[in-house]
């Protein structure tokens, strides 16, 4: 973006103490291998705001075809067009440009906030953007395959399924969430981690800036609300091309069982996007208002109360489904009941602008703004909690209405955080006036935009035609669509200009803010800052590098925690080399380097194993030339993205040096298995899920009335046996490489990788007998459900086995034997894949 | 921390345990007592593995709490969902 600038501090070799090969931000190669968070930050910024772009000419499209009420195909778009643009529009604002936005911030900001060098597995940092591009472009491709998905974005079952979505870009649309869920799953491992574990000395939770806090919470709900949303989504695509029927007409409830699993993940979501708005709420009107929020640690509370309380209220979304009388009231409680702590938020931000005294900058302007446009959307929300007044307005533009103004009102603020961060980042100013002029046009469009859409209420959702008497409010709102969207014009042109020719940023140019990313040059240099910064005393100080002990100055050996735990699998030794890629033998190996190109190609593997697979119905390629041709795209994808695994997992890479400071809760413990732990939370509501929906599905068939599909427990109970026996090898493994036995502890390995072979074979015998007997996946739900789930758990075991194999292999050269922690994370793994068989055991097998 | 014996012990409950799980349900008991005996025993089997494989037993109690937040979100998305069928 400000390659021109030549205060820039930087660009690469510049400032670069290491003096590794780090290409400077005018090079492009800089942007393909960067893991730098403040590089990533600035790509999540970019493309997100493309997302912005393409999912508002969507709405645009929506808003032209609603100019005048008119029957299908009269104008612009046909029928499954504008369903197609509606759901489009929703998916990506939500999904590819929401979220993203804030993350961009979040990348940028926190660590420099919290006094890090980097967040903890940079590399996978840099994975998680580019799992996200992917995802994005997957998305795109999805326009191209005879339609994308055209079901709206709240997917919902049966609407979902081929019988009644049959495009194969639909199912590509499906696909490229699950991209974007892989993504948003690295990152929530990545940040946790890093948030909780490299905190500056004295930077305890309590005191941690306000922006941090939310994305600290927003990542907390991410883990879990986007594990649920994974379970909802492999079940859904493995329907779509495997030919399951979990959400099949015929499947008991099977409808239900989509909105229960789409809205425990739907409803945290809500904040998942809100929260960072209110984050950068919070910051600027401190920083603007010149005074410190008011009841600081109650605002916390109140945000930590409703980070909670977002897992209890998903039903509010599903008052004109069947469920019961008795859970419909217990969630409009509990719905009543998250609304109070926004009030005090509310409360504590009105009384911070009347305590303080304001300044009315662009960026205030804007969260100021978007306090107003939240209130509104608030209020209007609690009408739907109400299970009676749901009854009315459900499926109207009253909901429409309504989340706009909450989610576009997040979006105001984040806007908001761009132009109070933009100096920060590029290290020039943005012309005020022309800030102020976009806030005008902007909140114009925004307020003619979306509140004539409470007034034309009784509009049915997602409808291209509508009662012409309502039709003034709808041109009153195209209109305000084009105000609103053309304001950004005002945007691009003022912060494009200004990033190149617009006056040199101090490192604080708004006076009053006290956050530590004001105290940094602007930009702020690679490593962010000039030794280790600290509150011990209360406030910010940097500690010179020569004035501390001797961890920092070997930068070529990462000391402690950070080293092996970006892939979990690292090399972990001290010669440093080059950049070049080691062989295999490359223990020995631990070249300092910002870069890696790995990430890129890893997720170009990605994207393209799933582009391959697009296309499946019933677990089988279309025929001829282009059914061939997506096949080899899988399997090429496949073969790329398991080299790349390897590749990464090979590579020499400088970490963080991780310094002494807070580390609350997980003080004691390595960032590598801290960063595994979380994982396998997360991986504990994705079974959670699956076996949730098996529940579920069995208890709305009748418990007892369902036959378990093998009608022998026993292979079943070999298969046990198996894995029990695999976890007894693993534990023998680590007790190997603590001791320093290189054959026992290659033995053990290799023994664990026979097993889990022996384990597959075993499976897929069963399976083959099953065939033979004529039943298959799309026999019925019982039979679904048991390959899907067990398939899942089968998926787990290949992974393993992999990096069993590879853990074999680098053993076998004499790896582990000094540092045994790659062993000691690959069996958490593997232990935690042995505890999920011991509840499918029981309840596929006996029950 | 743990000898290899202890190791052993436990992976030889574990063995033991599941194949207890099969022959109840060959004893031809009543359902719902069969179905809670088997669950107890799959339980008590993954507590073992998560506190002496996992080692989570010696390490610090957070890790502990991570885990269990994550499960008690899916039990209750799995009940929840459940009753709301009822």
């Amino acid at each position: 973006m400000t390659d021109t600038n030549p205060e820039r501090t930087d660009g690469g070799t510049v400032t670069d103490d290491h003096g590794h090969d780090f290409p400077g931000t005018g090079s492009i190669k800089r942007w393909f291998v960067t893991t730098n968070h403040k590089d990533v930050g600035i790509l999540y910024i970019v493309t997100s705001l493309f997302f912005l772009v393409l999912g508002g000419v969507l709405a645009w499209l929506m808003r032209i075809q609603l100019l005048v009420p008119r029957g299908p195909g009269e104008t612009i778009l046909g029928p499954l067009a504008y369903n197609q643009a509606v759901s489009a529009h929703g998916l990506l604002m939500v999904f590819w440009f929401l979220s993203p936005f804030a993350f961009g911030f979040a990348n940028y900001i926190v660590p420099l906030q919290m006094g890090a060098k980097d967040l903890a597995f940079p590399r996978l940092n840099a994975l998680s953007y580019w799992l996200y591009l992917f995802s994005g472009i997957l998305f795109g491709v999805s326009f191209f395959q005879g339609g994308t998905f055209s079901g709206g974005w709240t997917m919902y079952a049966p609407l979902s399924v081929p019988t009644f979505t049959p495009d194969v870009g639909a199912s590509t649309a499906v696909l490229a969430l699950v991209l974007f869920v892989a993504s948003v799953t690295v990152s929530s491992v990545n940040f946790l981690t890093t948030m909780h574990r490299m905190r500056a000395e004295g930077l305890t939770l309590r005191s941690l800036p306000l922006f941090s806090w939310t994305i600290l919470l927003t990542v907390w709900m991410m883990l879990f609300a986007f594990a649920a949303l994974l379970a909802a989504l492999l079940v859904l695509s493995s329907d779509r091309l495997l030919g399951t029927t979990y959400f099949a007409m015929e499947s008991p409830a099977g409808a239900l069982l989509w909105t229960h699993l789409f809205w425990f993940f739907g409803h945290p979501e809500v904040y998942i996007v809100f929260f960072p708005a209110l984050g950068v709420m919070a910051e600027v009107f401190q920083t603007f208002t010149g005074r410190r929020i008011v009841g600081r640690k109650w605002f916390i509370i109140a945000m930590v109360l409703v980070a909670i309380q977002s897992f209890a209220v998903w039903m509010h979304h599903m008052f004109l489904t069947s469920i019961n009388l008795q859970v419909k009231t217990l969630f409009m409680i509990t719905t009543i009941g998250i609304s109070l702590p926004f009030d005090l938020m509310v409360f504590a931000l009105i009384y911070t602008m009347l305590k303080g005294k304001i300044r009315f900058t662009t960026p205030f302007l804007f969260v100021f703004g978007a306090l107003l446009l939240f209130i509104i959307g608030g209020i209007t929300g609690v009408f739907l909690g109400a299970v009676v007044l749901d009854y009315e307005f459900r499926g109207t533009y009253w909901v429409v209405a309504h989340f706009h103004y909450v989610m576009v009102g997040g979006v105001t603020a984040l806007v908001g955080g761009l132009y109070y961060w933009f100096p920060k980042m590029t290290g020039r100013m943005y012309d005020e006036f022309l800030g102020k002029v976009h806030f005008a046009i902007y909140f114009v469009g925004f307020n003619l935009l979306y509140f004539p859409l409470f007034v034309a209420w009784e509009t049915p959702r997602r409808v291209f035609d509508y009662a012409p008497e309502l039709a003034p409010w709808h041109q009153l709102a195209t209109v305000g669509g084009f105000v609103l969207g053309l304001s950004f014009l005002v945007m691009f042109y003022n912060l494009f200009k200004s990033a190149f020719v617009g006056d040199p940023a101090p490192d604080n140019p708004w006076e009053y803010a006290h956050t530590a990313e004001w105290a940094v040059p602007s930009p702020p240099p690679l490593e962010n800052f000039d030794g280790t910064p600290t509150y011990r005393n209360g406030h910010l100080e940097v500690i010179e590098a020569g004035e501390i002990a001797p961890r920092r100055d070997r930068s070529d050996t990462p000391a402690g925690s950070s080293v092996s735990a970006d892939g979990g699998i690292a090399a972990s030794s001290k010669t440093a080399v080059s950049t070049e890629l080691p062989t295999v033998e490359s223990t020995a190996v631990e070249g300092p380097s910002h870069a890696s190109i790995w990430p890129f190609v890893l997720s170009l593997g990605a994207f393209l194993v799933l582009l391959g697979l697009s296309p499946l119905q019933e677990a089988a390629f279309p025929s001829g030339m282009a059914g061939a041709a997506y096949a080899t795209t899988a399997v090429g994808g496949g073969v790329v993205t398991l080299g790349s695994l390897v590749a990464m997992g090979l590579e020499p890479f400088h970490g963080p040096v991780f310094e002494e400071g807070e580390a609350w809760p997980f003080s004691g413990i390595d960032n590598g298995k801290v960063g595994m732990w979380i994982f396998l939370a997360s991986d504990v509501v994705l079974f959670g899920g699956f076996i949730g929906a098996y529940v579920f599905t069995r208890f709305a068939f009748g418990w007892t009335g369902w036959e378990p599909i093998p009608s022998d427990p026993i292979p079943g109970l070999v298969n046990t046996y198996i894995l029990l026996t695999s976890s007894f090898t693993v534990v023998l493994a680590l007790v190997a490489a603590e001791k320093q036995h290189k054959g026992a502890l290659v033995t053990s390995l290799g023994a664990t990788f026979v097993l889990g072979i022996g384990f597959l074979v075993n499976k897929g015998l069963e399976w083959q007998h099953l065939f033979h007997e004529g039943i298959w996946l799309s026999t019925n739900v019982r039979s679904s459900t048991f390959f899907l789930t067990t398939g899942l758990h089968a998926a787990h075991v290949i992974a393993g086995l992999i990096i069993a194999l590879y853990l074999t292999a680098r053993a076998w050269r004499g790896a582990y034997l000094e540092d045994s922690r790659s062993v000691e994370y690959f069996g958490l793994y593997w232990h935690f894949v042995d505890i999920v068989w011991l509840f499918l055991f029981p309840l596929f097998y006996i029950l | 921390m743990v000898s290899t014996k202890l190791y052993t012990a436990i992976y030889a409950v574990l063995f033991v345990s599941a194949t207890i799980q099969v022959l109840v349900e060959f004893a031809g008991l009543n359902y719902w007592l069969a179905f809670g005996v088997i669950m107890v025993l799959s339980a008590a089997k993954a507590v073992l593995v998560a506190a002496y494989f996992q080692h989570l037993r010696f390490e610090p109690r957070s890790l502990t709490y991570l885990v269990s937040i994550g499960l008690i979100a899916a039990l209750a998305l799995t009940l929840a969902a459940s009753y709301s069928l009822l």
